[in-house]
């Protein structure tokens, strides 16, 4: 269990019942044209076999060849109307659980793109990944399912007002299954849960394994250790394999408890029949019927016990769903955005902050970065020169403290406002699956194919650019048209470029791209900083150097500050680090 | 690629034999009992119910409990052994597609490590199923053939009557079949597609902030959700056709029974009793034709599974392997022409610690899949010991010659089992090899090697990773180790460690090592750097002579 888990709220069983409600109630037509179609469906199909027993009791009775005839044709008649209606309640009961469905995973990430940033930053993005994908997946998956049930459930009560018809007492023998069948659930389904989850998480180990391996077949490749892996898989596909085993034969010892509540109603309505029959009670034609509806009963009855297990994980994953679109959203101001409002200066004064249960990580910052100057934040990894950037950003707010821009407290800002504002590129980099245009366009959706190319000029981009196979139209990110650790660096840039800001926040890792791709991605950051007020995380001392001034932090507090050539004169810790580089 | 396709399932087939077929003949005894169901309630009907005798009526209640009992016997013992079989059997071919994926050199193949992995872990179990189909396939022939047993012995023309219609019900339904399939696998890539949709924002989700692209982003997802849902409600319409033409032709089954029985009966041709057991035969019938109808239904789902499946395993190795045995010595480039290399001659002889040093990002990749023999030369000849790579034996080239990739991959639940990765080391060994990489102080805990690594050690950070790699290729210690950017997550003063750290560690006259760099304070241990230019060698001698070099400064200093 991830810590993000306990952040990230899971809703309670009666918020999940009433989001769920309140999601089927938008589409009233529909509701009603489902429960109207399944409800006529059942009738049809309980009409068949009360149809048939008519016409055994006909031929007990010596009927003539046209009234057969006659009961044929309903049967018939009854047979087409269940198909046609069975049909429609199929697509009608789908149509809405997907309609349903598809408002509620729009929301949902809505919700999670909007999430307020200090919840998503100790959430981490994992939690809120898995739910938006694999728990989406299964509650769609889970719609057809619900329509069956759905369905199903409305055959059992008609079926049941179909034997009510025939003869209320063979009705009443038809209950003793129910008590058979909430005892075998009520031991069925604790053990259930158990095995269920043990087997979904042994799945989950093996996926994550075969990918693990996969994605490092290259390092397999080399050390030659294809056996050592393989067997590694194995063992967690084999671990997978007995807990679905074992998941099985719980599910049998279910299973068979089911078909002997079966053997006992139907021993029960036929023993009933029996007793009514001598009585002169009732007609072997009724009992006949009743008999072929138990029978019929079998089917509907069993995909509702059955798939109890798959409602509750549905359930479950729902409830993480709702958990999520439950959660409140950063409020946008819109009454107050300033229009031509663009400030220029970031000032901080005495910024802490701490993640959650953590120790502090930035302490007792206070700084000013006037118009159209560049501070470099250097320090050793864990010094808090990503947090503290992402503080001056906007990114999440500091813990205590303020950081004003210009002369408005950051907090007072709407989003759009702020991303006007200040553009961040962030020390993850990440290429947006789609076309290359369409990735530059996230950040301004209205620029035009000329902007996009003045954009990827400003980083030197152009060049690799032009000779894509499609230009701009590459499709680019997961599993498309590969870009290196610098191209994709570029294009973070390049964004930032379009969006045009006053202030830029930089927090890039340009080691990656090696010595030369490093200085081609300093000039590109140099370029886009030039006319703006700039904070720049520099992993790299060379870029650094070329700011107006150097915070270097340490344990989360700046202990220099100046200009770089000064620093190095004092011969502190950043002319420690400069000749450790220079070296 | 049908005809391997077939292979791959009768394989699977003949492998799962005696399940499947105790499956099979376990689900046959299940049709049968639940054909005598309806049988049996007419009996009971007939003999008790109609005549008020209760001795009748307490043998029928035993009747129905032993009937019940074989019934639900011969359906559990079927399900257990078709669910070990189908379980075992996408075990077998998953670990048959692992094993060649990570095989050799690797598969050539166009399909990314993402569809390999749905074709490991989803494709198998859906090719398995295919054993599914065939056993129930097998029973609902069985549970039919019994039915028309009964009534060809009741009534010679009713029986007739189901041999003819059923088959034509069953390809009737089926014609509907590829409509539907078509629908459904444009509907699971549209649904795809919104979920890689959402799976890609939140990836980014931070980037995306940082530029303020979160309206856009949600906008994007609403349309791909909305394609989905368009795609999805296609599907319903298309399978709510088949679900209705299937209960009609099974309704339409019923019906002309039914009355064609209950005509004979008000002739006398037949009792009443037996009419109540064709009627109760009719209904039961709906189960195995629909049952029939469902798997020739699933069935070319599962073929493009298997065909997946088989397609990877039938696919070639990126470089076929040779037969002679590598040999420890000297690993030399002889005027090789490769994408990027334009002819350059290089060498390292056991006991060097040579730098190579390119001005192009792109060559260093050239040049390291040449030297792992992951690829051959377009025009020269890659050597180890005099002999062509190409003519030796993957598994011994792969214990002389060792190429750490750049992008770091560990594999292991604990840190132990991450830097092992052949023959067990013992913590002395593991430990100096840590000092050197610099990386001792992840061993700072009371777990010491024990400690645990969370998700392969993605929790650790970037230059904690690229030590534990450099330290797990010192450990296998191979004859020939080449390093490509074994320090770019990690700072300069720690830099300098490890740069000694592996000059001593590699020291020895057999041991050559080469470290594909730009990093100057690497190279400056190097005993010799190659600095390779617009695909040529442009100069060869010490770091700090070549310094005076100016191109070669400009790509080696900071």
């Amino acid at each position: 269990m991830t810590p993000g888990a306990t952040i990230l709220p899971v809703a309670t069983g009666r918020v999940t019942l009433t989001a769920f409600w309140r999601a089927l109630r938008r589409y009233p037509l529909l509701a009603w044209a489902s429960v109207a179609a399944a409800t006529a469906a059942s009738v049809a199909a309980v009409v068949v076999p009360i149809l048939l027993g008519r016409l055994v009791d006909l031929v007990v009775a010596g009927g003539t060849v046209g009234s057969l005839l006659l009961t044929s044709a309903l049967i018939l008649g009854a047979g087409l109307a269940a198909a046609i209606l069975t049909g429609a309640a199929n697509w009608l009961v789908t149509e809405w659980g997907m309609r349903a469905c598809a408002d509620l995973r729009e929301e949902v990430l809505d919700r999670a793109l909007r999430m307020d940033a200090t919840r998503l930053e100790s959430a981490g993005s994992g939690d809120v990944a898995s739910r938006v994908t694999e728990d989406v997946e299964r509650v769609t998956d889970s719609v057809r399912l619900a329509a069956g049930i759905f369905t199903a459930l409305v055959t059992v009560v008609i079926t049941f007002a179909g034997f009510a018809t025939l003869d209320w007492r063979i009705a009443a023998a038809f209950l003793v299954v129910f008590p058979v069948y909430v005892l075998s659930l009520r031991r069925f389904v604790p053990q259930a849960k158990r095995l269920y989850a043990a087997e979904r998480e042994a799945a989950a180990v093996r996926t994550q394994s075969v990918l693990n391996t996969f994605t490092g077949a290259r390092t397999v490749h080399a050390y030659g250790m294809q056996e050592r892996q393989s067997r590694r898989v194995e063992q967690a596909s084999r671990h997978a394999v007995v807990a679905r085993l074992r998941a099985v034969r719980g599910f049998l010892w279910f299973a068979n408890t089911m078909n002997y509540a079966e053997a006992l109603g139907l021993t029960a309505v036929l023993l009933t029949g029996f007793l009514l029959v001598r009585a002169g009670d009732s007609t072997v034609g009724d009992v006949t019927a009743a008999a072929l509806l138990f029978h019929r009963l079998f089917g509907p009855l069993g995909l509702l016990l059955m798939s109890f297990n798959d409602i509750q994980s549905a359930g479950a994953a729902l409830a993480r769903l709702v958990g999520i679109s439950g959660l409140d959203v950063p409020a946008t101001r819109p009454a107050r955005p300033i229009s031509g409002w663009l400030p220029t200066s970031v000032t901080a004064k005495s910024v802490w902050h701490r993640y959650p249960g953590g120790p502090a990580v930035v302490q007792d910052v206070s700084i000013e970065i006037a118009e159209g100057q560049s501070l470099a934040i250097v320090g050793e990894s864990g010094a808090g020169k990503t947090t503290l950037a992402a503080i001056l950003g906007g990114v999440f707010p500091a813990a205590e403290g303020e950081v004003w821009l210009g002369d408005r407290r950051i907090g007072e800002l709407d989003p759009a406002e702020l991303r006007r504002t200040v553009g961040v590129v962030t020390q993850e980099v990440h290429v947006f699956a789609g076309t290359l245009a369409d990735d530059l366009r996230l950040a301004a959706p209205a620029a035009s194919d000329d902007d996009l190319h003045a954009a990827l000029r400003l980083v030197e981009a152009d060049g690799w650019v032009n000779a894509l196979p499609d230009g701009l139209s590459t499709r680019v990110g997961d599993g498309e048209h590969p870009l290196t650790a610098g191209q994709a660096q570029q294009v973070a840039l390049a964004r930032i470029a379009l969006l045009d800001p006053p202030i830029v926040v930089l927090d890039e890792a340009s080691a990656e791209a090696g010595s030369a791709g490093a200085r081609q991605l300093e000039r590109a950051s140099a370029a886009l900083i030039r006319g703006r007020t700039a904070v720049v995380v520099a992993h790299r001392l060379s870029q650094a150097h070329t700011c107006d001034r150097i915070a270097v932090m340490a344990h989360g507090r700046i202990v220099e500050l100046g200009a770089p050539d000064d620093l190095v004169a004092a011969g502190g810790r950043y002319a420690e680090l400069w000749s450790a580089w220079r070296r | 690629m049908t005809q391997t396709t077939g292979r791959l399932i009768r394989r699977m087939f003949w492998r799962q034999r005696r399940d499947t077929a105790l499956c099979a003949a376990f689900w046959s005894l299940h049709q049968l009992c639940e054909a005598l169901v309806p049988v049996a309630i007419g009996l009971v009907i007939d003999q008790a119910v109609g005549t008020g005798s209760t001795s009748a009526m307490a043998w029928s209640v035993l009747g129905i409990f032993a009937l019940f009992t074989a019934l639900t016997m011969g359906w559990r013992s079927g399900f257990w052994f078709l669910s070990r079989a189908v379980t075992e059997e996408s075990h077998e071919l998953r670990m048959r597609v692992v094993r060649r994926v990570v095989g050799g050199q690797g598969l050539r193949t166009s399909r990314q490590s993402g569809e390999l992995l749905s074709i490991a872990t989803s494709d198998t179990q859906s090719a398995a199923e295919l054993l599914e189909l065939g056993t129930r396939g097998v029973s609902a022939l069985v549970g039919l053939t019994v039915s028309t047993v009964v009534l060809l012995r009741i009534d010679w023309s009713l029986g007739l009557g189901l041999v003819v219609g059923v088959p034509i019900l069953v390809l009737g339904l089926n014609a509907l079949g590829p409509v539907v399939g078509r629908r459904t696998s444009a509907q699971q890539q549209a649904v795809g597609r919104a979920a890689a949709t959402a799976s890609d924002l939140l990836r980014g989700l931070r980037p995306l902030r940082g530029f303020g692209g979160v309206d856009e982003a949600v906008g994007r997802y609403r349309t791909a959700s909305r394609t989905s849902l368009r795609a999805g409600i296609g599907t319903v319409k298309a399978g709510a056709t088949f679900v209705g033409a299937s209960t009609f032709t099974t309704g339409l089954l019923i019906t002309a029974v039914a009355a064609l029985a209950g005509w004979y009966a008000l002739d006398g041709r037949i009792t009443v009793g037996q009419l109540i057991t064709i009627v109760g035969l009719a209904t039961f019938l709906t189960d195995p034709v629909l049952n029939l109808a469902d798997c020739v239904f699933r069935l070319a789902t599962a073929r493009a599974s298997a065909a997946r499946v088989a397609e990877v395993l039938a696919a070639p190795e990126r470089v076929p392997s040779g037969t002679r045995t590598a040999e420890p010595g000297t690993l030399s480039l002889d005027t090789v022409h490769a994408p990027g290399l334009d002819g350059v001659d290089l060498a390292v002889a056991p006991g060097e610690l040579l730098g190579i040093v390119t001005a192009e990002t792109s060559t260093a990749d050239d040049l390291t899949d040449l030297l792992a023999g992951a690829r051959p030369p377009d025009r020269g000849e890659v050597r180890l010991a005099g002999t062509p790579m190409r003519e030796l034996d993957l598994a011994s080239l792969r214990r002389t010659v060792l190429v750490e990739p750049h992008g770091v991959d560990l594999f292991g639940a604990t840190l132990r089992e991450v830097l092992q990765t052949g023959d067990d080391r013992d913590d002395a060994a593991l430990r100096a090899a840590m000092a050197s990489a610099a990386v001792g102080d992840l061993l700072a805990d009371d777990a010491g090697f024990d400690r645990e690594l969370v998700d392969h050690g993605l929790n650790l950070s970037g230059g904690q990773r690229q030590r534990l790699a450099l330290t797990r290729a010192l450990l296998a210690d191979r004859p020939v180790t080449v390093f490509r950017d074994p320090t770019t997550a990690i700072d300069a003063v720690t830099e300098h460690a490890i740069a000694d750290g592996i000059r001593a560690y590699r020291a020895g006259d057999d041991r050559a090592t080469v470290l594909v760099t730009t990093s100057a304070p690497l190279l400056d241990r190097c005993d010799r750097v190659v600095f390779l230019r617009a695909g040529r060698v442009a100069a060869v001698g010490r770091h700090r002579d070549l310094l005076a070099d100016s191109s070669y400064a400009e790509v080696v200093l900071r």
